[in-house]
């Protein structure tokens, strides 16, 4: 079960600045929202859980053709 | 002209074509004419194209007379307007692109071309493929035929409109993460998202490179499978399309289902459910195992971590935009705007996790894939949303049942499977392994054959 998350509206001011992007203030709600709905799952990962080696680049055995 | 014409089937068009009992002018001229009546309040489409049409049905007719027996020849069809059209405007749904007239055409736009169909228009599409129009937005969203009060489902709201009035026999769509599937499933007609580099992206506009998908509509699967058929093959200009060999789509329908394994996911697709969505989709289960498949219940338990795909949805759709947007903010609509700047806010360490989220849900789905043929799922947990929910600021992006195939990228079909006490559209999902359209196609019209739901109509 996956714990709940909320974004701080500090933390979205902040990441704001970092991006050098702004939105008006009537919209941060929603805005905090959706990033918080979107990280839920991400922030409650333990990404060692998942795969410690992943191909940067998959190469099939035909050489240009690079179907599954 | 009667309504029979205007929902007839693109085999039942072609028969009576042949028989010369109807002609690709005549059609037309009636299509336009409903669409000149229906559309003021559906809008459907953005840009309407009657000259072209007419050009392209003479020319139909000609080939009719040599003897052409392509099966789209003569078949009335429109664009979703992402789709670049050579020479005809392509908007996007977007303020940004309103006067924008592209000179060169999509892959998918060719391809029916010279399959021999007839270009009606472009239809509305939500703005960018993403958000919805709204009120004062320079092209007005399209409206539910079954209740004009709802929406059509979206981003191909105008594709599904169309052909759930009976404006056009089949249109394009394109689904990020559930826009061919969403239209069909709330207009009540067929829309299938074939495998991740079946039909390609090159000359669509861009949402998420990784995630995209285009693919037909229509109002029945043997409709889809016409329509698919020209538009799957390898195309050189769509890195990621395939050389994977094409199936024969309608060939293979006809055949029955008895044997084959269908898994019914039951964790995920189910929360949140409206109660006549899960009745509906039961029964159709049901009328399944009655066919003869062998029906079962699977589980994907990483599908629960699925929302994470809107953090490479928002990245990428804010990578393809970054440079209009920051020059031209008042060209993207209201709400729209901050949802694509917050894709700005996403950090490259949580982007990747999503990916690897990704690798896990098409690890876990393979691997049930190798057990049944075909995963069976309520397309949307309820039937169409009001508009003036949709308006509402803390709507947001509900959860959806669509988007675990757009990670996987594996083909998925939506067909109608019941009615709303409301009257509004319910819709079964069916999924398969990769490039396994014929197969999904094949399940689909056996559940569509033994059930009249295709046949109903909206009081339109």
């Amino acid at each position: 079960m996956t714990e709940p998350f909320e974004l701080t509206m500090e933390e979205l001011r902040r990441r704001l600045d970092a991006a050098g992007i702004t939105i008006v203030e009537e919209r941060l709600a929603m805005v905090r929202k959706l990033l918080s709905d979107a990280l839920v799952h991400v922030r409650g990962l333990d990404s060692r859980t998942i795969k410690t080696v992943e191909p940067a680049v998959r190469f099939a055995a035909g050489g240009e053709v690079r179907d599954e | 002209m009667s309504d029979a014409i205007a929902f007839s089937t693109i085999r039942e068009l072609g028969a009576r074509y042949r028989a010369k009992q109807l002609s690709p002018v005549e059609v037309t001229r009636a299509l336009l004419g409903r669409i000149e009546k229906l559309d003021p309040t559906l809008h459907a489409f953005v840009t309407l194209t009657a000259d072209r049409a007419l050009a392209d049905a003479r020319a139909a007719e000609e080939a009719l007379r040599r003897g052409d027996d392509r099966p789209l020849l003569g078949v009335p069809i429109a664009h979703k307007d992402i789709y670049l059209t050579k020479g005809i405007r392509t908007t996007g749904g977007s303020a940004l692109l309103a006067d924008w007239v592209p000179d060169e055409d999509a892959t998918c736009v060719r391809r029916w071309q010279q399959a021999g169909t007839i270009l009606l228009g472009k239809l509305i599409t939500h703005e960018f493929a993403f958000g919805i129009q709204f009120p004062g937005h320079r092209f007005p969203p399209a409206r539910n035929p079954w209740n004009v009060d709802h929406i059509p489902g979206g981003s191909s709201s105008g594709s599904g409109a169309a052909l759930a009035a009976g404006l056009v026999h089949g249109a394009t769509g394109s689904d990020t993460g559930g826009s061919i599937r969403g239209p069909a499933a709330f207009c009540g007609i067929v829309g299938l998202k074939p495998t991740y580099g079946r039909a390609s992206r090159a000359g669509v506009l861009t949402l998420s490179w990784t995630l995209d998908h285009t693919g037909p509509m229509a109002r029945t699967v043997e409709d889809c499978a016409y329509l698919l058929q020209p538009l799957a093959g390898h195309d050189p200009l769509d890195p990621a399309s395939s050389h994977a060999p094409v199936d024969d789509y309608v060939g293979g329908l006809g055949r029955d289902v008895r044997g084959v394994r269908i898994g019914v996911v039951r964790n995920y697709f189910f929360d949140g459910v409206d109660p006549e969505v899960a009745r509906a989709f039961e029964e159709a289960v049901e009328t399944l195992r009655r066919l003869g498949a062998d029906v079962r219940d699977v589980a994907i338990p990483s599908l629960q971590a699925t929302h994470s795909f809107l953090l490479i949805m928002l990245a990428e759709a804010y990578a393809y935009h970054e440079r209009d947007i920051r020059e031209h903010p008042e060209l993207y609509g209201e709400v729209l705007r901050e949802r694509m700047l917050a894709g700005a806010l996403v950090t490259g360490a949580e982007y990747t996790q999503a990916q690897r989220i990704r690798s896990r849900i098409c690890d876990e789905t393979t691997a049930v894939l190798r057990d049944v043929d075909v995963l069976a799922t309520p397309t949307t947990p309820k039937p169409a949303t009001p508009f003036a929910l949709a308006y509402d600021l803390s709507f947001g992006f509900p959860k959806s049942n669509m988007p675990p195939f757009n990670l996987t990228g594996l083909p998925t079909l939506a067909l109608p499977c019941g009615f709303s006490a409301s009257g509004l559209p319910l819709s079964l999902q069916l999924s398969g392994r990769p490039f396994a359209e014929a197969l999904v196609l094949r399940v689909g019209h056996a559940y569509e054959q033994a059930t009249t739901w295709h046949t109903r109509r909206p009081p339109v």
